[in-house]
């Protein structure tokens, strides 16, 4: 889990263009969005295509979005549980 | 009158400190030059500068720094002139559309890679609500910019935030390479007009300015006026542009003080400066600066950086000079330049 998580942080700050940011200022359990990390809806495709591109796994609901992407905590989660499944 | 109270660049030279610039010369043996990167979290969080591309987010930090010189709030216009636009986050575009087939296409890259967006980019990130425009006219696209700035002067705005700049990609110096145009081997900067071959030492830099009505202490110079002409016939024609510029702004060749030139390392462009030199402004004292930042589209504007500091400051390093004339005083400033003998222009500057 804690490869997938450094893994991810990467992955996003590649996909977002974080490129002053190491993978380590993003926190695990802060929210990405609004008063976290302060990404947006832009951000938020980003992060979609990310995960349908490197993991293979589609968010068919876009309800379920906001659950998945709360954090890059909850990301992985969602990664590792769909991957196995 | 119009006067510059404001002027930032940042260059492949230490030239966000002029103090620092003159100091030393920062030596390349490469295909390009290539600018020095800010530490950007100085100016802004990581997380405001990810949709910005390398161009954006030096011509935010060079505005920031020139409304901080001008002490300004807020411009009446953010006005940008770039041969090339966002270069390299286009070319990040179209790599991914050929991995990727054309699949997983995200609004980032496409944001970044509209090459005529740079100042309304700009101008939203200093939450400037007033006029913007981009001008993307090859090797006028400053001059073309700093004329929209005058003219808005002119029309009783106060502040103009003005830039000029570009960026050189790996992608982009291969391809133009095959046409000749650049030097074909990697070239010493220092020694640039030792080569005399053909070819120019392409580089980058993104410089902005405020100009203004309002005369400060801290003013850098006072623009005078500006002209572009477009293919010259022959030399001959040159001479007269030159000649008519001056006279329309009361100014005789012996008035210059410092003349400014965009020597490139290129034998048969370098052949035009030598000739108004040397039949022209023969006592002038000349300085170059394409060693300091290669040849582009909006060098210029990187020059008038140059001229601004050197009139506010009185002095310039050895390391620019083109010959060995020294000027007792520094009034009167001409810039003049060439892209490739197609977009001539020349800029007059004066001491405030």
């Amino acid at each position: 889990m804690e490869n997938l998580i450094l893994k991810l942080k990467k992955q996003i700050i590649d996909a977002l263009n974080l490129e002053d940011m190491e993978p380590d200022e993003i926190e695990t359990d802060e929210a990405l969005f609004d008063d976290g990390l302060g990404l947006d809806s832009i951000d938020a495709l980003e992060l979609i295509v990310l995960t349908e591109k490197n993991y293979g796994i589609k968010i068919e609901d876009p309800k379920d979005g906001k659950k998945i992407f709360y954090s890059v905590k909850t990301l992985a989660e969602f990664i590792k549980k769909h991957k196995t499944n | 009158m119009i006067y510059i109270n404001g002027a930032a660049s940042i260059s492949p030279q230490n030239s966000l400190d002029f103090n620092e610039f003159v100091k030393k010369m920062l030596e390349y043996e490469d295909d390009f030059l290539k600018s020095i990167k800010p530490d950007c979290k100085e100016y802004m969080k990581p997380i405001q500068a990810r949709r910005l591309s390398k161009t954006v987010k030096n011509g935010i930090i060079c505005s920031r720094i020139a409304m901080q010189q001008a002490e300004i709030e807020m411009p009446d216009a953010v006005i940008f002139g770039t041969g090339l636009g966002i270069v390299l986050d286009t070319e990040k575009f179209l790599e991914k559309m050929l991995k990727d087939k054309e699949e997983y296409l995200t609004p980032t890259s496409f944001i970044q890679s509209t090459h005529n967006t740079v100042a309304a980019q700009i101008a939203q990130k200093i939450k400037c609500h007033n006029y913007n425009f981009t001008y993307v006219n090859r090797g006028f696209s400053f001059e073309s910019a700093l004329l929209d700035a005058v003219m808005h002067i002119k029309e009783a705005k106060k502040n103009i935030l003005i830039g000029g700049g570009d960026e050189m990609t790996e992608h982009y110096f291969h391809i133009i390479k095959k046409t000749g145009i650049w030097k074909q081997t990697p070239t010493k900067n220092t020694e640039l007009l030792n080569y005399k071959t053909n070819g120019v030492l392409c580089g980058e830099a993104v410089s902005f300015f405020i100009l203004s009505d309002e005369k400060k202490d801290e003013t850098f110079a006072e623009l005078k006026d500006i002209r572009m002409f477009y293919k010259p016939d022959n030399v001959s024609e040159i001479k007269t542009q030159i000649k008519d510029f001056l006279t329309k702004n009361n100014t005789e060749y012996s008035d210059i003080d410092l003349i400014i030139t965009g020597h490139t390392g290129d034998k048969n462009n370098d052949a035009v400066f030598e000739a108004i030199l040397s039949e022209n402004l023969p006592e002038t004292p000349a300085v170059y600066y394409k060693h300091l930042c290669g040849e582009f589209q909006t060098a210029n504007a990187f020059a008038f950086w140059l001229a601004n500091n050197i009139i506010k400051h009185q002095k310039y390093p050895d390391f620019i000079k083109l010959n060995d004339k020294n000027p007792e005083k520094i009034e009167t400033v001409l810039i003049y330049n060439h892209y490739f003998n197609i977009n001539h222009s020349l800029i007059l500057l004066s001491r405030p």
